[in-house]
């Protein structure tokens, strides 16, 4: 045969094909039986790529050929279903399941961050002059009219209103949370260091503070969104580490191989963290440095948040045992 | 299927081939350096324009909006590429504009997971400054892979081309060969005659001089070229 046979006599169904790929501007969605005609078209000319590639038939026939079998490709095998389903069973299941598979990268995250917030923490309240080789001046300063103010909003200066704040604590906590993440790709260093960075900014403020004597404002303040913002950035820097660890220690994949692997354990963990400092966010500009909650509520909501996480963590998304199958 | 590249030819082709479940190679062909900054220039241009804009209007609704410019701001820094990869161009519009489109590295389209790790690691990829580590990357691999392309294992290729028609012969009259051919010989002249327009006249006769005195050497004085792209449309069905 020819190829200019072989052209005229598939022609027709590779016009076809083509404009099935191209879908009108209308985006009408593709019925079933739309898609089981292109699967076989996709599939016809597969076929006739391979028979033109071993006939060496001339170049534009093979080019279009191709052309036409990898835009196929990708539409056929793309995954369409971001779904609901995929989303519930993400923080019902995978997320914590994640969390307890790595809990060796989340032990190791939470010694690099509470062991300098521990440690400073006590350092600032004993010696408070200690905050300044850390924080200057500046910062320590406004921590009074934050902090010390006894009618104004907590945790802010007086003139940023809920919802600016809530912008400032999504873009800037999620950012450095994400930055956190991708430190680790330099073996963990970098994750490493924003954990011990943040711990240890954030204990020398809290040993300040309370050494200041602004304990019963702060305290308060912090306890609800903390449960998730805390663990949240142990999360992230957990994740940062998975990809770190598989860098370093390999196993018996190459490094390359090794990381991809990581990456995908690891991305499940970053999906659940954004989302748990989403929640820190609303919390912390809206219900922590709220005037009109008694500091007693804020303290018995937040105690119950911290149970409420860390029971998530521990059996949220367990098999059962009675029936022997995942939920 | 054409030959294997050989070691020396796959150290300069940055083509790269994946089987698909079909049995057939699909060729990728991952976009180096500059196409993918002007590319990041564009959607720079395009996020702050979009930014500056909605700013214009966030700001007229007093501290909600400031609030909600902010939200903004962290979700066109962080998530503006992830929603445009997973959207049916699989690119950014500054990728589209340069025809790229993002794959994962076995062909397949890219995966939301895939997409989100490919983005956020953008943060070590920018490190220690102005994409200094994924440049260094890019420029180390002749795939073209970031840091973050490394982690997700995707890749950034030139979108296959929907009309192609190039290596079509110039019009001559079929002539029939004097003997008979190789599948190997036909395709030589077939891509010959193809690439013809291509050359400079005097660079397809030397050409042609090589193949015209066993095909067609009743040619041999006449027009050459003429003769020889004659041949190849008589191969190629014009009979």
């Amino acid at each position: 045969m020819t190829p200019l046979q072989f052209e005229s006599q598939h022609a027709a169904a590779w016009q076809e094909l083509e404009t099935a790929l191209t879908p009108p501007s209308g985006k009408r969605k593709p019925t079933p039986a739309d898609r089981a005609r292109i699967a076989a078209l996709y599939r016809a000319a597969c076929e006739q790529l391979a028979i033109a590639e071993s006939r060496s038939y001339p170049v534009w026939l093979i080019e279009r050929l191709e052309a036409l079998t990898s835009r196929g490709h990708q539409l056929i095998y793309r995954q369409g279903d971001f779904g609901i389903d995929n989303l519930r069973r993400l923080f019902l299941v995978d997320f914590p399941r994640a969390v307890r598979a790595h809990r060796l990268q989340v032990l190791i995250a939470l010694a690099a961050f509470a062991g300098p917030l521990l440690v400073i923490g006590v350092l600032c309240y004993l010696d408070p002059s200690a905050i300044l080789s850390l924080q200057d001046a500046g910062s320590v300063e406004q921590y009074e009219g934050m902090y010390g103010d006894p009618d104004g909003p907590i945790g802010r200066r007086n003139a940023d209103s809920d919802w600016a704040m809530f912008g400032f604590y999504i873009r800037n906590n999620i950012g450095i949370a994400f930055q956190c993440f991708a430190g680790g790709l330099f073996f963990g260093v970098g994750s490493l260091f924003a954990l011990i960075f943040n711990g240890a900014a954030i204990g020398s403020t809290a040993g300040y503070l309370t050494w200041r004597g602004f304990g019963a404002n702060f305290y308060p303040f912090v306890i609800t969104h903390g449960a998730f913002e805390l663990s949240g950035i142990v999360l992230a820097g957990a994740a940062g580490l998975l990809l770190g660890h598989a860098l370093l220690v390999p196993g018996r994949r190459s490094r390359l191989a090794a990381l991809e692997e990581a990456a995908r354990g690891a991305i499940v963990i970053v999906y659940g963290m954004t989302a748990m400092f989403a929640i820190a966010a609303l919390l912390e500009a809206f219900w922590s440095s709220a005037r009109w909650v008694p500091a007693s509520v804020k303290i018995g909501v937040g105690a119950a948040c911290w149970v409420a996480v860390t029971a998530y963590f521990l059996f949220q998304g367990r098999a059962r045992r009675a029936s022997g199958e995942a939920p | 299927m054409p030959a294997p590249p050989s070691a020396a030819e796959s150290r300069l082709d940055t083509r790269y081939a994946v089987e698909t479940p079909e049995g057939i190679a699909l060729w990728l062909r991952p976009a180096g350096v500059v196409p993918r900054f002007y590319a990041y220039l564009v959607d720079v241009a395009i996020r702050f324009l979009f930014f500056s804009i909605s700013f214009v209007f966030l700001s007229l609704l007093g501290t909600f909006g400031e609030g909600l410019a902010l939200v903004l701001f962290f979700l066109l820094e962080w998530l503006y590429p992830v929603a445009f990869e997973l959207s049916s161009g699989a690119a950014t519009p500054g990728k589209r504009l340069l025809d790229l489109t993002v794959v994962m590295d076995s062909g397949l389209p890219i995966t939301p997971a895939a997409s989100l790790t490919r983005n956020l690691l953008r943060a070590a990829d920018f490190l220690p400054s102005l994409y200094a580590f994924g440049l260094l990357s890019m420029l180390f691999r002749h795939d073209f892979k970031r840091l973050g392309d490394l982690a997700a294992g995707t890749l950034v290729v030139h979108a296959p081309r929907a009309e192609l028609l190039r290596g079509t012969p110039p019009a001559a009259p079929a002539r029939a060969p004097a003997v008979p051919l190789t599948a190997r010989a036909q395709a030589a002249v077939i891509a010959w005659a193809g690439r013809v327009t291509r050359l400079t006249d005097a660079r397809a006769d030397e050409l042609a001089e090589i193949a015209v005195p066993v095909v067609v050497p009743r040619a041999m004085g006449g027009d050459r070229v003429a003769a020889l792209v004659g041949v190849a449309h008589w191969l190629l069905g014009r009979r």
